[in-house]
């Protein structure tokens, strides 16, 4: 007698606990954008379905740092934006919860995992900007093709940002040795590496430098280059005719979560319309085509990349680098 | 002492046994507390970096050991840090010999504004220089632009340059400290007698100094190839051991490896500071005990004066620049790129909210600095107890230990439940505070060491207990300690990078990062303004510091203290 009563104040304990987190609809967040982007994307998904989403800030390396460290237990519901290396390794760990959103239905497949495992919710690319004046000074025109990189030239006057601390380089890397394939990519980068004065500590650092005249040419992240040219700096941009490479802007739902219905609505909206419209206004390449910032309505032409194997293939390039390229002696 | 026994037992015949214990023990009850606090918070740390870079997926293994020593890539980076350390110590103590012999023993027109200068880069960060190479040798720099210079200043050389305008006051005042300490009579008797200049600098100077010199020369090359920031700002495309650490954790994520490029990093400091304190044996705090003197300038012959006149004024002279070309570089949004001067730079939103972290971590750091070290001083001074010496050496080790060491250790001890304190402001200031404790502990043991221990023993024997005199006498004492000891810790705090660029949190900028980030991004006017408000705020300590030492005749914990 007295043992169901205790389980029936703990039933109704239990219920009221679960009603109560239903109605209050919040979920725990780790986000991996700019923190003033977290802000936006927190903003609007609260604004569309009243889901409030706690967000701690952190970069890509720590939010997987942070799953590493919390495995199988996560102290959040789900990942918004962090990288792709983080969505491939939860997937393969066995951390996600696969979901099909019938509200992602006809973005292209690169946009998300074929189970559903995780989800794209943007991507980002890399641009080849110049000094206008310094060009001009010169007499030099951009280049049009990734290879006229190469021209004896340039030596000296192209910046980059260096793979081992930068994800967006990493990126340029893997477009790279997928353009051209792994031995004729390395090639590459090695014969580019002789025009290379350094390589940045950041991914958008280039964009700055080359603004500045300190170089003529610089392989920078996207992210910053709308924000710099506003700002009134002597900038041209283009994608060579080869095209550009992308990396995802992830998001996926930990399997540990107990508000899965609020973590798949979430997952729903960040596939409409209208969050595509509010990221590529940002600057961001959407899964639904919109108006983007930068590049305006006709997106630029990708690289057929594999990021599951770029990601698999991080720790092993950046091994090859340190040996063929970084080390410079006198 | 007779009468000291006869008290504690007339207290213990009068009652409470509680009272009683305390009196006796407190003190050892107080060192097992901050032994625990050092134990915890930097021991702990380090041996988790020890272990990290021993333990592989399936646990024990020596393959990344196996992985640095059998790259090329690690062994050059390696390579490069000794290097550097070695060229950096001589070079240090070759100039800071020529600018301590001047201001020593030059005429006296010279010697003020020469230890003026020399003594500038104390207030400024060690990266002020970096900035200022960039600003006149950088691709957009002046004196690039003015001659068309093909110098390539991102690199060994940068470094290099950089490096040992940062370091030459240390080497400075540890040299000049010993000289002045050094009793002139023997240098003017030789002189007397008709030995040469040379001879005499051959045969009694610098044999006389050599302790001192090797003191100084161990202290600055662990120093260099500790050093971050200027490595980290003009490396370019050659690799040193303390930015490659940042690299591989913040860039790889990769925290075996980065370990194991700590512990190398350590190997060295750990080596010399225990060579360090071999030497310092039986000499605690003074390297030749004899009282500073100002010895009388005497006549230099032209083949000594010229040459250190040379080396004097180029050093001087250079310092000066640098320190003079990032004030001007502050004014403008790029010195030699824009021409119009503006205040833009000092009112950046972000930097002065950077600032304003930085004034708040490094109060609270040296809040908990001052009072531990107050506290680790009298322990050590007064205490009998096992594990003294541990103790010492544990709170001066700070100075010794690569700042990314202790950065990393912090990530790793500090990140998971139920320790965890990444991401808030406690773990940088507790990170500072231990670091830098040494500052704190050397003015508070310089300090107890003026007062005989009769005086509290005096209090004793009329009846008062430990805890009133430690209230009236110990603490009234020590206050001038606890000042400079929280003042030390405030500057170095504020200005210290290696660090803390492991542990600020996103959106939590300090003032040292934000130059370290403005730097490389080429925000030049930024980066100049905010090191600007570094060198005001340090500034402004120092003068409080010299008119407090003035006061109560403190000396800086540096200066060498008469041992009683």
């Amino acid at each position: 007698m007295k043992r169901k009563f205790i389980a029936v104040i703990a039933a109704a304990i239990l219920s009221v606990v679960f009603a109560g987190s239903a109605m209050a609809q919040e979920i725990n967040a780790y986000m991996g954008t700019s923190p003033d982007n977290n802000a936006k994307i927190a903003k609007f998904i609260k604004d569309k379905t009243g889901i409030t989403v706690n967000q701690t800030f952190q970069s890509c390396g720590e939010i997987e740092a942070k799953m590493k460290a919390e495995a199988p237990n996560f102290s959040a519901d789900m990942v918004i934006g962090a990288c792709s290396p983080q969505g491939f390794l939860a997937k393969k760990s066995g951390w996600t919860v696969p979901y099909v959103s019938p509200a992602w239905k006809g973005v292209p497949e690169v946009f998300m995992d074929p189970k559903g495992d995780f989800y794209h919710i943007a991507t980002f690319s890399f641009v080849l900007v110049g000094n206008k004046d310094r060009l001009a000074k010169a007499g030099y025109k951009m280049p049009e093709s990734w290879k006229d990189l190469l021209d004896p030239k340039w030596k000296g006057e192209i910046v980059m940002p260096s793979p081992l601390s930068s994800g967006t380089a990493n990126m340029m890397r893997f477009t790279f040795l997928a353009l051209y394939g792994d031995a004729e990519g390395w090639k590459y980068l090695e014969a580019l590496d002789k025009n290379i004065h350094h390589y940045s500590r950041s991914g958008n650092a280039p964009t700055d430098l080359v603004g500045r005249g300190e170089f003529m040419l610089g392989i920078t992240s996207d992210e910053n280059v709308k924000k710099r040219l506003n700002d009134g700096y002597p900038l041209l941009w283009s994608i060579p005719a080869e095209g550009t490479g992308y990396d995802g802007t992830t998001s996926f739902i930990f399997k540990t979560t107990k508000k899965l219905e609020t973590c798949k609505k979430i997952i729903d909206l960040l596939g409409t319309q209208e969050f595509s419209d509010m990221m590529a206004a940002i600057g961001y390449v959407t899964p639904r085509p919109a108006m983007n910032a930068l590049y305006g309505k006709t997106l630029p032409k990708f690289v057929n990349l594999d990021l599951g194997k770029a990601s698999d293939d991080k720790a092993k390039n950046n091994d090859i680098w340190k040996q063929k390229l970084r080390t410079d002696f006198k | 002492m007779a009468a000291a026994e006869l008290s504690v037992k007339l207290q213990s015949s009068s009652g409470s046994k509680v009272k009683d214990f305390l009196n006796a023990n407190l003190v050892n009850i107080l060192a097992a507390v901050l032994f625990l606090l050092l134990a915890f918070f930097l021991l702990f740390p380090i041996v988790m970096v020890l272990l990290k870079s021993l333990r592989g997926a399936e646990g024990f293994t020596l393959q990344y050991y196996k992985a640095f020593f059998s790259k090329q890539y690690y062994f050059q980076s390696l390579y490069n840090t000794l290097l550097l350390g070695a060229i950096n110590t001589v070079v240090c103590l070759v100039i800071g010999f020529c600018l301590a012999y001047m201001t020593t023993r030059g005429p006296w027109i010279l010697r003020k504004p020469l230890k003026l200068i020399s003594l500038i880069p104390l207030i400024a960060p060690p990266y002020l220089f970096a900035l200022s190479l960039i600003i006149m040798f950088g691709r957009n720099g002046l004196i690039t632009k003015m001659f068309d210079l093909h110098w390539q200043l991102y690199g060994f050389s940068g470094v290099v340059i950089s490096q040992t305008l940062a370091f030459i006051p240390l080497a400075f005042m540890m040299i000049e400290s010993t000289l002045m300490s050094l009793n002139p009579n023997l240098e003017e008797s030789a002189y007397d007698m008709g030995a040469s200049e040379a001879t005499i600098l051959r045969t009694i100077t610098i044999p006389l100094l050599a302790p001192g010199l090797l003191k100084a020369g161990l202290l600055i090359f662990v120093m260099t190839i500790a050093e971050f920031g200027n490595a980290a700002i003009l490396g370019g495309r050659t690799p040193f051991l303390a930015p490659d650490t940042y690299t591989m954790i913040t860039g790889e994520s990769d925290f075996n490896m980065g370990s194991v490029l700590s512990v190398i990093l350590i190997a060295p400091c750990i080596l010399i500071f225990f060579i360090h304190n071999y030497l310092l044996e039986g000499k605690k705090f003074t390297t030749i005990g004899g009282k500073p003197v100002a010895s009388e300038p005497r006549k230099i012959t032209p083949l000594i004066k010229v040459p250190f006149m040379i080396i004097t004024t180029v050093a001087a002279g250079a310092i000066f620049i640098c320190f003079a070309i990032v004030f001007i570089a502050s004014f403008y949004k790029i010195l030699g790129v824009t021409h119009n001067i503006t205040l833009a730079n000092y009112l950046d939103f972000t930097s002065n909210q950077s600032i304003y972290n930085s004034i708040r971590v490094s109060f609270v750091a040296a809040l908990i600095g001052a009072v531990i070290g107050v506290l680790l001083a009298y322990v050590i001074v007064r205490g009998k107890f096992f594990g003294r010496t541990f103790i010492e050496m544990a709170s001066l080790s700070g100075f010794a230990l690569p700042g990314t060491v202790l950065g990393i250790g912090y990530l790793l001890a500090f990140s998971a439940p139920p320790l965890k304190l990444t991401g808030g402001i406690m773990i940088l200031a507790l990170n500072c505070v231990f670091r830098f404790l040494a500052v704190g502990v050397e003015a508070g043991i310089s300090k107890l060491h003026q007062i005989h221990i009769e005086i509290e023993e005096a209090s004793a024997d009329l009846g008062a207990s430990f805890l009133t005199t430690f209230y009236r006498i110990v603490l009234p004492i020590m206050f001038p300690a606890f000042i400079a000891g929280f003042l030390y810790t405030f500057m170095t705090a504020i200005v210290s990078l290696s660090a803390v660029v492991f542990l600020v949190s996103p959106g939590f900028d300090l003032a040292a990062v934000k130059i370290f980030d403005a730097a490389v991004y080429g925000e030049i006017g930024i980066a100049s303004a905010t090191t600007m408000k570094l060198v005001l705020i340090v500034m402004i300590c120092m003068m409080i510091l010299n008119f407090i030492s003035k006061k109560t005749r403190l000396g800086s914990s540096m200066a060498p203290t008469k041992p009683t």
